[in-house]
């Protein structure tokens, strides 16, 4: 169960990585991405007149697509205008464009919790004496592949190589040759798409709700542990932040019992502690760099 | 860089430095004050808006000496808000104290905790302090649903001075306009201080102030304090203005709508959360009012209509930051600026 959950964390903190490795800016709004990719794809799929699976892979394809020309959009459109503003501006930006995107879903799509058509059995796998959902094993493996390639593309690609070098040294980079502009923006296309994958996973097990946004936050407990610009760290933090929300919280849920008031619900603060206590002891996480500072 | 009139020569560095340094100031704040004053009469039934423009104002400014002066980003303020409306509760239902007491109370409790939220700012600053501060606003609106609230809502009573109950807007507004006007005046007069130049220094560079002798960890953990202390006025008064209070009113959302009033105001600016707070009730008011209007000529709309408030607010900041970072305080300079010239723009 928390390996499920914490495929799906790991592959929205895979989006956060990916934008804050190259460009240095976290991008609040990949909730809202994530969810922008949930309800696309699901509204195509039902929308399109095929047999199921054709048209749920014709509607995935399509809403990456859609995606990844959103990611660049933003970063065309609002990003590049605030390049080299503090960085207030830009968190204050990326909150906005949240809401913005937030406010349209909820004005095509309504408030209520939409669901894929069954693509997917609903049953339960059982690995060893693990019982987990289906679509948890289909979600960890695509974490799993993403990872993979990504990290393929960052080592062997010509385009990998200059986007690692542009967030070593923007700099140095850009006098180098490297396009700092087209790295901006593919670097955010790539992170919407990886967050449009995990809000369509989202669709599949859970179905997407609006409200879920709070997803994204939570993402952001596991791309803090794993080191913000780590990609393998935000897919291990992912997978520990699923764990940990799971285990602990589940445990303290159902568990301890405090005279005067219960602790229901402590589950969907654990990431947030997780997130105080790596703040305090290790800021830049399990794998990240840590910066120094200097006058 | 404002040009000053002719003939207005400053001869002391107290005139130099005084808040009010020229006729115009002067008189102008004089006729706000009085304007103020008379708004009851002015406004009639829509003295409402003035109250809720008051309440989130004082609220505002606390955000801006920490956002905009001393340069550290908070996406949890409505927290330390709601710190000071449920101990202005706690202490009028439970321990009985009057308004009086329960309100300087709730400012003070909530300066404690801004105090210690503002600890680790030294250790972890610009994105990562967001995020800590993120995780603090839920972590707060947990131990209020789980210790005092509960997920319904908590009923205040109304203020009681004396023997007198405060009752209705104008009472209301009487008993908020002292409060905002001395916050306000008490932040700007911070602000050109010795503790305002050390936030601002704080604010350009945290290294290089140290070196040049501000303590950083006093510094810090006081803007932070300063804060909430703020915010946990405002959130007394919220309280016994609005009678009911619930974790909903201090969620996220109200933290983001702190934010887009100082940046809307003008961020870098003593004028720009009175300003930016005015700006985002009214806007609010407006919209609730424009958009049934519009969804009648276009029923189609209807849908979209639920979510225009967050498409517009998020359209808005976006714009500004990008084509007016210094807010409408800045705007507002630079049409003085442009009269003071008129006809000839050099």
């Amino acid at each position: 169960m928390g390996l499920a959950v914490g495929s799906i964390y790991a592959l929205i903190a895979l989006g956060f990585a990916l934008v804050y490795k190259s460009t240095k800016i976290l991008n609040l709004a990949h909730g809202e991405l994530v969810l922008f990719g949930g309800y696309l794809a699901i509204a195509l799929t039902r929308s399109l007149a095929l047999p199921l699976w054709p048209a749920f892979l014709l509607a995935v394809g399509a809403t990456l697509l859609a995606a990844a020309v959103l990611g660049a959009a933003v970063e065309r459109m609002i990003m590049r205008p605030l390049f080299g503003q503090p960085l207030l501006s830009v968190i204050i930006v990326t909150l906005a464009l949240g809401y913005i995107i937030r406010g349209l879903m909820v004005g095509v799509w309504g408030g209520d919790t939409r669901q894929f058509p069954p693509v997917l059995p609903a049953d339960v796998l059982r690995l060893g004496s693990l019982a987990v959902p289906r679509v948890g094993v289909v979600s960890a493996a695509v974490a799993l592949l993403l990872l993979v390639l990504f990290s393929l593309f960052f080592r062997y690609s010509l385009w990998g190589i200059a986007m690692r070098a542009a967030a070593n040294e923007q700099l140095t980079a850009s006098t180098l040759g490297v396009s700092l502009r087209r790295v901006f923006a593919t670097a955010w296309a790539f992170a919407a798409v990886a967050g449009a994958v995990g809000g369509i996973l989202l669709g599949l097990w859970l179905g997407v709700n609006f409200a879920l946004g709070f997803v994204g936050l939570k993402a952001l407990a596991a791309v803090i542990l794993g080191g913000l610009d780590s990609i393998p760290g935000a897919i291990l933090g992912g997978f520990i932040i699923g764990v940990v929300e799971n285990v602990i919280g589940g445990y303290i849920d159902a568990h301890i019992r405090l005279p005067g008031f219960s602790l229901y619900g402590f589950k969907d603060i654990t990431p947030f502690l997780v997130i105080l206590v790596v703040l305090l002891i290790r800021p830049y996480g399990l794998f990240g760099t840590e910066h120094i500072e200097r006058l | 860089m404002s040009i000053r009139p002719a003939g207005d020569f400053k001869t002391s560095y107290a005139r130099d430095m005084a808040l009010l340094d020229t006729r115009f100031t002067r008189v102008g704040f004089g006729l706000l004050v009085a304007l103020l004053l008379l708004a009851p009469l002015l406004l009639g039934r829509y003295l409402f808006l003035l109250n809720a423009i008051g309440i989130f104002a004082i609220g505002a400014v606390g955000l801006s000496l920490l956002t905009g002066f001393a340069g550290q980003i908070s996406l949890g303020h409505a927290a330390f808000m709601a710190v000071g409306a449920y101990t202005s509760w706690l202490a009028t239902t439970r321990l009985g104290v009057p308004f009086l007491l329960a309100l300087p109370l709730a400012g003070l409790t909530a300066f404690l905790v801004g105090a210690l939220v503002g600890l680790p700012s030294l250790r972890i600053k610009g994105l990562y302090l967001a995020i800590a501060t993120l995780a603090f606003q839920f972590i707060t609106e947990y131990v209020i649903i789980h210790t005092v609230g509960g997920s319904g809502g908590n009923v205040v009573p109304a203020p009681r001075i004396g023997g007198l109950q405060v009752r209705g807007e104008t009472m209301f507004y009487f008993l908020l306009l002292p409060v905002w006007l001395v916050g306000g005046i008490f932040a700007a007069n911070l602000v050109r201080g010795r503790v305002g130049l050390a936030l601002m220094a704080v604010r350009d560079r945290d290294y290089a102030a140290q070196v040049l002798g501000v303590d950083l960890l006093s510094t810090k953990t006081l803007a932070f304090a300063l804060a909430a202390l703020y915010a946990g006025v405002a959130g007394s008064l919220f309280a016994h203005y609005n009678r009911v209070i619930s974790s909903e009113h201090f969620g996220i959302i109200q933290s983001i709508d702190f934010i887009a009033m100082i940046v809307i105001g003008g961020l870098h600016s003593i004028w720009g959360p009175h300003l930016g707070a005015a700006f985002v009730i009214l806007l609010g008011q407006v919209l609730k009012i424009v958009t049934p209007a519009v969804v009648a000529l276009a029923p189609g709309f209807g849908k979209a209509a639920t979510s225009v408030r967050e498409i517009v607010f998020g359209a808005l900041l976006i714009g500004l930051l990008i084509w007016e970072p210094g807010g409408l305080a800045m705007l507002l300079r630079k049409f003085k600026r442009y009269l003071d010239v008129w006809p000839f723009t050099y």
